[in-house]
């Protein structure tokens, strides 16, 4: 009977169709979880406000509740904590984000159930979302504007004030980044000219001139730029509002350190999904604030498709001539065997090994070579000869090579042999025969190649903290200021973002959330690169689609 | 025993020709003294013939006799097979095409062929005709319109496809894409077409309709067919040669060949007796 089921196949069957459904139940439920940690951050969750009696002295504490735990009563006692009046075994403890980090302790404190005497969820509680030190959790007491508290004290009035401070201050930023940047970036471009000019013993008193003239016209010009960008700065400082806090003290905020501000409690679903939306918006297009804890991932999400990107553009020509030599061009013989083994094998190299080559090779060697030759003027300070996005681009690039060459051959030696003879025949050479007939039908094996070199490179992280990345990068890789795209230049990226925000912060609780959130944001990118990709491929199948005989 | 019509060839009222001693005006290729080795195995011995301009000239024998090897000698396609030698002489216009000075492309351009199974790019009709051409740099749009007209209507295509010439060619049943491949050989008008079994993957009716394009196509080109099927050397040729195990047995005309073998090898392939 057991002998006939073995037989019949079905414990085969249920051993290969339990083993897919364990993989994609541990796909899915690792991605579903990082989902819903990462994305429920960005809710407006309600603001509590717990009066405390018991182990601790009376008081007040308001925050967002963030998490639940058991924990024996025995360790409680042990502890120091009087709990003679409860009989459970385990007493439940709270996790509060009680904000307002410049005037308590800690901006995360544990609350036990039983010292609750009364909890509350009243509607007047404001958050507000700080450029400095969090958030600020209270009461709005008064508003203040330009000196004068305001007779209008409605909710309305706060969100316009805060509305014109951010635009004032992004206005300011915009200044700052955009034209003050350029002319400091023009500076130092003179700077270096002038320092050429002298290595050529080329300095002649009309270039010196010439070169005072340019920085007196830049100096005039930021001038200019400096009144305003105070100008702006002063009057986003007009105006303060005033916030009783869980202590029960007034306290000043000036708008202009507002970002946002809300009423949890009072918010319908409508509102808080499009308070959601907003959040999460910021989150994927702001910089980072306060050593990447708060504010958005943008620079990271940017380097990491600039990163992958460029890595691609380097790495598809080199893998296809490679396995166009190795297939179409090399003798079969014992040499080129050796050598297909290898660069399969190279694959299995461990990709920190690939960082360490690529400091000690691209960032030393090639780079600082290439200092030497065309950027003597900028010694001391390196520009090429520092770890920097082209170098990590190049590293990830000779990391995913095997995969292109790999993929390519196989999609080389699909390719029916009587195509070939066809075009042959027609009097084509190989030489045309490969660029007219077999490449672009090898392209969608190509593109295969691309996707898996592109998956493994997008979450690569080891090898990039060699050779590039950084903590906070202040600029972008492609910029207005010439020659637009700025190689040598430090980025930020997602993997790298996750790790120091997880592992590096200060305030571990605050950016565990964030955490999720960014990885959720990684895989997304990396699927969306994928994605776009495959389409490609598919486009490219159905137009080269080989006879199927 | 296979009886062959005898009225097909003499429709075609032609005088027969003296294979042996061609005139230079009226051959197309001397094949000289060829001898083929894969490796270590002889494919071909001693092979001597003249293939007579603008006539069908058909090989024929059991499998493995060396019939498609020598026709791909025509256009050295063999030399794309690593342990190929070959020896001997094979002379278009004077010249042997196994010269060292020879340009194998100008070469296949000059003799085409086409294959078994039908093998259009993976490219639109209009640009499978145009292939040829565009090697050539010819990228005159009117020429090039003019030539995919000409040569599919020279392959019995036009009519057919005349209105999506710019769909994929795979969209093509077997035997369109088997003319379409014909009017891609005689798109860069070659001398010498080679046929290696073209319609051995095809249907009767596409079959039929590549025989009849055959005998249109030797008005203007030479045209050397592989066949294993004997009625159909029969319909198509002018001249048939008899292959065994890499020699050319018997070659004539198809008619005497077919009803006065000379030699016993030929009948006993010819009557069945073995094949």
């Amino acid at each position: 009977m057991v002998k006939q089921w073995f037989k019949s196949g079905s414990p085969w069957i249920w051993m290969t169709g339990g083993a897919v459904s364990i993989s994609l139940i541990s796909v899915l439920g690792l991605l579903a979880m990082i989902a819903w940690k990462g994305l429920s951050f960005f809710w407006p969750s309600e603001v509590v406000e717990l009066e405390l009696n018991g182990s601790v002295a009376k008081q007040t504490v308001i925050g967002e509740i963030y998490d639940r735990e058991m924990v024996p009563k025995s360790r409680l006692e042990a502890a120091g904590y009087d709990l003679s009046a409860f009989d459970a075994e385990d007493i439940e403890r709270i996790l509060v984000k009680t904000g307002n980090r410049e005037y308590v302790e800690l901006d995360f404190r544990w609350v036990l159930s039983t010292d609750i005497m009364k909890q509350s969820i009243p509607a007047k509680l404001a958050v507000f979302e700080r450029s400095k030190n969090g958030n600020f959790y209270g009461y709005v007491d008064h508003i203040v504007e330009n000196g004068q508290v305001v007779e209008n004290q409605s909710v309305d009035k706060l969100h316009e004030l805060v509305e014109r401070a951010v635009d004032l201050n992004d206005e300011a930023l915009d200044l700052q980044n955009g034209d003050i940047g350029h002319i400091n970036y023009e500076l130092e471009r003179l700077r270096l000219k002038e320092k050429g000019y002298e290595l050529d013993n080329a300095l002649t008193d009309e270039r010196v001139a010439d070169l005072q003239a340019q920085r007196v016209a830049l100096r005039d010009e930021y001038k200019v730029f400096e009144k305003r960008l105070f100008e702006l700065r002063n009057q986003a400082k007009r105006d303060q509002v005033v916030v009783r806090d869980m202590r029960g003290e007034l306290v000043t905020l000036p708008i202009y350190q507002v970002l946002d501000v809300w009423f949890p409690n009072d918010m319908g679903t409508f509102a808080k999904v499009v308070h959601y939306l907003s959040q999460l918006g910021k989150f994927v297009s702001d910089d980072p604030r306060e050593a990447n804890t708060e504010g958005g991932v943008f620079p990271a999400i940017f380097g990491t498709v600039f990163m992958v990107m460029l890595m691609a553009v380097i790495v598809t020509p080199f893998g296809v001539v490679a396995a166009i030599y190795l297939h179409e061009y090399a003798a079969k013989n014992a040499v080129t065997k050796m050598i297909r083994i290898a660069v399969i094998n190279l694959a299995g190299v461990p990709s920190i090994v690939y960082g360490v080559f690529g400091l000690g090779f691209f960032v030393y060697v090639l780079g600082g070579s290439l200092d030497q030759l065309f950027y003597p003027e900028a010694a001391p300070s390196p520009v090429f000869g520092t770890p920097g996005v082209i170098w990590s681009a190049l590293t990830l690039a000779i990391l995913t090579l095997p995969v292109v060459i790999v993929s390519t051959e196989e999609g080389l030696s699909r390719i029916p042999s009587s195509v070939r003879h066809g075009s042959l025949a027609l009097g084509a050479t190989q030489a045309e025969t490969l660029w007219r007939i077999i490449v672009p039908m090898a392209s969608p094996a190509i593109m295969t190649g691309l996707i898996l070199a592109v998956a493994r490179a997008a979450g690569e992280v080891a090898p990039l903290m060699l050779v590039g990345v950084v903590k906070m990068a202040p600029t972008l890789p492609l910029d207005g200021n010439f020659p637009y795209i700025h190689l040598d230049r430090k980025f930020m990226h997602l993997g790298f973002h996750i790790y120091d925000v997880g592992f590096q912060s200060p305030n571990v609780e605050a950016a565990r959330p964030l955490v999720y959130a960014t990885a959720f944001l990684l895989v997304s990118v990396i699927i969306a690169l994928n994605i776009t990709a495959i389409g490609i491929r598919n486009h490219l199948r159905e137009k080269f689609r080989s006879l199927e005989h | 025993m296979i009886t062959v019509a005898p009225e097909v060839n003499q429709a075609n009222g032609q005088m027969k020709l003296d294979l042996a001693n061609l005139s230079p005006e009226q051959t197309a290729l001397e094949i000289k003294n060829l001898d083929l080795y894969y490796a270590d195995k002889q494919a071909l011995s001693n092979v001597n013939m003249l293939i007579p301009k603008g006539q069908v000239t058909a090989f024929i024998g059991p499998s493995g006799c060396g019939k498609s090897t020598l026709l791909r000698c025509i256009n050295r396609m063999n030399d794309l097979v690593d342990t190929c030698r070959i020896e001997g002489e094979i002379i278009l216009h004077g010249q042997n095409i196994y010269d060292k000075r020879v340009d194998v492309a100008a070469l296949r351009r000059n003799v085409g062929m086409v294959f078994q199974r039908p093998n259009p790019f993976p490219k639109s009709i209009y640009e499978n005709v145009v292939y040829g051409l565009r090697l050539q740099g010819i990228k005159d749009k009117r020429k090039l319109d003019e030539v995919v007209e000409k040569s599919l209507r020279g392959a019995a295509l036009w009519d057919e496809v005349k209105d999506r010439l710019h769909d994929s060619a795979f969209g093509l049943s077997g035997g369109q894409q088997q003319r379409l491949v014909i009017a891609r050989s005689i798109a860069i008008e070659p001398e010498v077409l080679l046929l290696d079994e073209p319609t051995s993957a095809l249907d009767p009716i596409s079959t039929l309709v590549i025989e009849e394009l055959i005998n249109d196509l030797k008005n203007k080109y030479t045209v050397v067919i592989v066949t294993h099927n004997m009625q159909q050397a029969a319909r198509v040729s002018d001249q048939t040669a008899f292959m065994y195990m890499g020699e050319l047995i018997e070659y004539a005309d198809t008619n005497t060949l077919f009803t006065t073998p000379l030699k016993k090898k030929t009948e006993d392939y010819i009557t069945g007796r073995y094949g």
